[in-house]
C-alpha cells in the first residue's frame, strides 16, 4: 500500500496523525500533513485506512 | 418544506424550508429537524432574516469547502468593496461593530494572517504549554475540591480556556475576567434583555484593552500573538488597527466561549452516562482521542458559517446568484447519516469520525488544536480528581438559544471532597505569569521549543 496527502485539500485537522502516528508526519508550523514515506508498512495499513476514512477534507489517498 | 414555485427566482430557490436557528425552541428541535433536511434537503432555502441558503450535509459542504472564490467570507464594513456581510447570519446592522477577524476575510488577506498566527497555534506549539495548562487547571479544581461542590462552567471550564488564550497572546494573566465576561455573556445574552447594556458596556472595556494592548506591544515589544499581528504586514502595509483589533477579538471569542461549550457538554454527559465515564478514564490512552472527537461531532459548540456567493455559479447541484447568502451548518452535518452511523447517538470509539467542527477549507478552525489540548487536559483532572462527580439538574442552565454557540451559562456538581495540590488560582496565577514572562512561553515554536516548565 502506498498513501498521499494532496496538500491543496489538507487543511490541518490533524486526525490522520491520531489514527497512524507512525505514517502521517504533521508540520510544526501549521499542522498540516505529509507521509513519512509513501510506501505503507504491512502492520499499519489498517491506521492508514482508518486515517483515510476519518479525514474531514478527503485529502489522503492510497493506491 | 412547501410546494416549489416554477416562476422567476423562486424557481432556483428550491426547496424550501422553515429555518430559525436563533429561536429558542431550535436547541430541542434540533434532531427532529436535521432529520428533515438529511430525509430530502440537505441544501435548501429559507425566507428567514432576509433569505439564505441552508447547506445541512457532508457532502454539500465538502463542495462549498472547495468552490474557492465562488464563496466569500467578506465583511465589507465600509462598502469598499461588494458591501457582503460576513459569516453572521443575519448580519450586524450596517456601521455596527467591526470585521471578524480574518474569519471575515478572503484570501490572499486571510491567508497573511494565518500565515503569521499558525506557528504559535500548531500542534507542537500548543503541546508546549500543557504543563501551564495543567496547572491553571489543577488550581481550578483546588479552589473547589474541599467543598465537595462546583460549577463546571464558573469554576474551571470558563476559566481555563481563557487564562490559556491571553497567554498565548502575551495579555497579562490577571486581565482573564475582563475579556471572560463579554466573551460569553456576549454570546447568550439575548438582544432585547435587560442585561444587554451592561454586556455591551464589557464588550466595549475589552475592545479598548485590545486597542490599548496593542499599543502597549508596539511601544514594549513582548511574545505572543498580539506581537505576531503588529508586526504583520500586508503587500508591504500595516493593515489597518481596526482589523488588527478584530482579529484579537476573534481570538478572545473563538479561544473562550467554544471550548467551555464543549467541555461543559462533555462533563454533562458523562455525568449521565457513569459506565461510559469510567470506561474512559480506564480506557483514556485508546479512548480520549475518539471520545473527543466525537464530543466535538456530537455537541459541535460553533454549529456553523455564513458565507456569501461571489459569483453566479453551480454547486452542489443548486444554482447560485452572487450576493446570495449561505448558512453553512457544522452541526447538521455532523448528524448526517450518509456518513455517521447511529448519528444521533454518542459512541466514545466512533471510527470513520470525519466531522466538520472546526468547519472545512481555508477558514477550518485556526485554534482547534488548542480547543482539543485544553479540553483533554480539564477532563483528565475532573476524571481523575473528582471522578464521582454528579452534575445537578437543578442549577444547570444550557444558553437559551445556540444559534452562534451551542453553550452552557452554569453546570453545577456535587462530589466526594478530596485535598488540595497546590496554591489557589489567584497565586497561580502570579506564579504562571512570572513564568510566560521569564521563558518566553507566548513564543511561536520557530522560536522556542521547550515545554513550559512551571513549578
Amino acid at each position: 500500500m502506498k498513501v498521499r496527502v494532496d496538500p491543496e485539500r489538507c487543511q490541518g485537522h490533524t486526525l490522520c496523525a491520531m489514527s497512524a502516528p507512525k505514517v502521517f508526519e504533521l508540520s510544526e508550523i501549521d499542522g498540516h500533513s505529509s507521509p513519512f514515506a509513501e510506501d505503507v508498512p504491512t502492520d499499519q495499513e489498517d491506521a492508514v485506512v482508518e486515517a483515510v476514512r476519518s479525514c474531514p477534507e478527503r485529502a489522503i489517498g492510497v493506491f | 418544506m412547501t410546494a416549489p414555485d416554477t416562476t422567476g427566482d423562486d424557481a432556483r430557490k428550491q426547496p424550501r424550508v422553515h429555518f430559525d436557528r436563533h429561536a429558542p425552541e431550535y436547541r430541542d428541535r434540533f434532531e427532529e429537524q436535521t432529520r428533515e433536511f438529511h430525509s430530502g434537503c440537505p441544501l435548501a432555502w429559507t425566507d428567514t432574516y432576509d433569505g439564505h441558503w441552508v447547506a445541512a450535509g457532508n457532502r454539500e459542504l465538502l463542495a462549498f469547502a472547495r468552490a474557492g472564490e465562488k464563496l466569500s467570507n467578506d465583511h465589507d464594513i465600509h462598502d469598499e468593496r461588494r458591501g457582503y456581510r460576513g459569516i453572521s447570519i443575519p448580519a450586524p446592522p450596517r456601521g455596527r461593530g467591526i470585521r471578524g477577524g480574518f474569519l471575515e476575510m478572503d484570501p490572499p488577506e486571510q491567508r497573511a494572517y494565518r500565515t503569521a498566527l499558525n506557528p504559535y497555534l500548531s500542534p507542537a506549539a500548543v503541546k508546549r504549554w500543557i504543563p501551564f495548562i495543567d496547572d491553571v487547571a489543577r488550581a481550578c479544581i483546588d479552589e473547589k475540591i474541599e467543598t465537595g461542590r462546583i460549577d463546571f462552567v464558573d469554576d474551571l471550564a470558563n476559566i481555563v480556556p481563557a487564562v490559556f488564550t491571553l497567554a498565548m497572546m502575551g495579555i497579562p494573566l490577571k486581565k482573564w475576567e475582563l475579556y471572560n465576561e463579554p466573551a460569553h455573556a456576549g454570546v447568550y445574552t439575548p438582544p432585547h434583555s435587560p442585561e444587554m447594556a451592561r454586556v455591551v458596556e464589557a464588550h466595549m472595556a475589552m475592545i479598548r484593552d485590545i486597542a490599548t494592548t496593542l499599543q502597549e506591544v508596539r511601544a514594549h515589544p513582548r511574545p505572543g500573538l498580539v506581537d505576531a499581528l503588529v508586526h504583520l504586514e500586508i503587500d508591504g502595509a500595516a493593515p489597518r488597527e481596526e482589523d488588527l483589533v478584530g482579529a484579537l477579538a476573534l481570538l478572545i471569542g473563538g479561544g473562550f466561549d467554544t471550548t467551555t461549550a464543549l467541555t461543559a457538554h462533555a462533563l454533562e454527559w458523562l455525568s449521565q452516562h457513569p459506565g461510559e465515564r469510567t470506561r474512559l478514564s480506564g480506557e483514556r490512552d485508546t479512548l480520549l482521542d475518539t471520545a473527543t472527537e466525537e464530543f466535538l461531532r456530537y455537541f459541535t459548540p460553533a454549529p456553523g458559517d455564513g458565507r456569501t456567493v461571489a459569483e453566479d455559479c453551480e454547486i452542489a447541484g443548486a444554482e447560485f446568484k452572487e450576493g446570495d447568502r449561505l448558512w453553512l451548518s457544522w452541526a447538521m452535518a455532523n448528524r448526517d447519516p450518509q456518513v455517521f452511523t447511529d448519528p444521533d447517538q454518542v459512541d466514545l470509539t466512533r471510527g470513520g469520525n470525519r466531522h466538520t467542527a472546526f468547519g472545512l477549507g481555508i477558514h477550518r478552525c485556526i485554534g482547534s488544536n488548542v480547543a482539543r489540548t485544553v479540553f483533554k487536559r480539564m477532563l483528565l483532572q475532573v476524571l481523575d480528581r473528582i471522578p464521582d462527580y454528579v452534575c445537578e439538574a437543578e442549577g444547570t442552565v444550557h444558553y437559551e438559544t445556540i444559534g452562534v454557540i451551542q453553550g452552557m451559562r452554569h453546570l453545577p456538581a456535587t462530589f466526594t471532597p478530596g485535598a488540595r495540590l497546590g496554591p489557589g488560582l489567584a497565586e497561580t496565577l502570579e506564579n504562571l505569569q512570572q513564568a510566560c514572562d521569564e521563558q518566553g512561553l507566548a513564543e511561536p515554536v520557530t522560536v522556542r521549543k521547550a515545554e513550559a516548565k512551571i513549578h
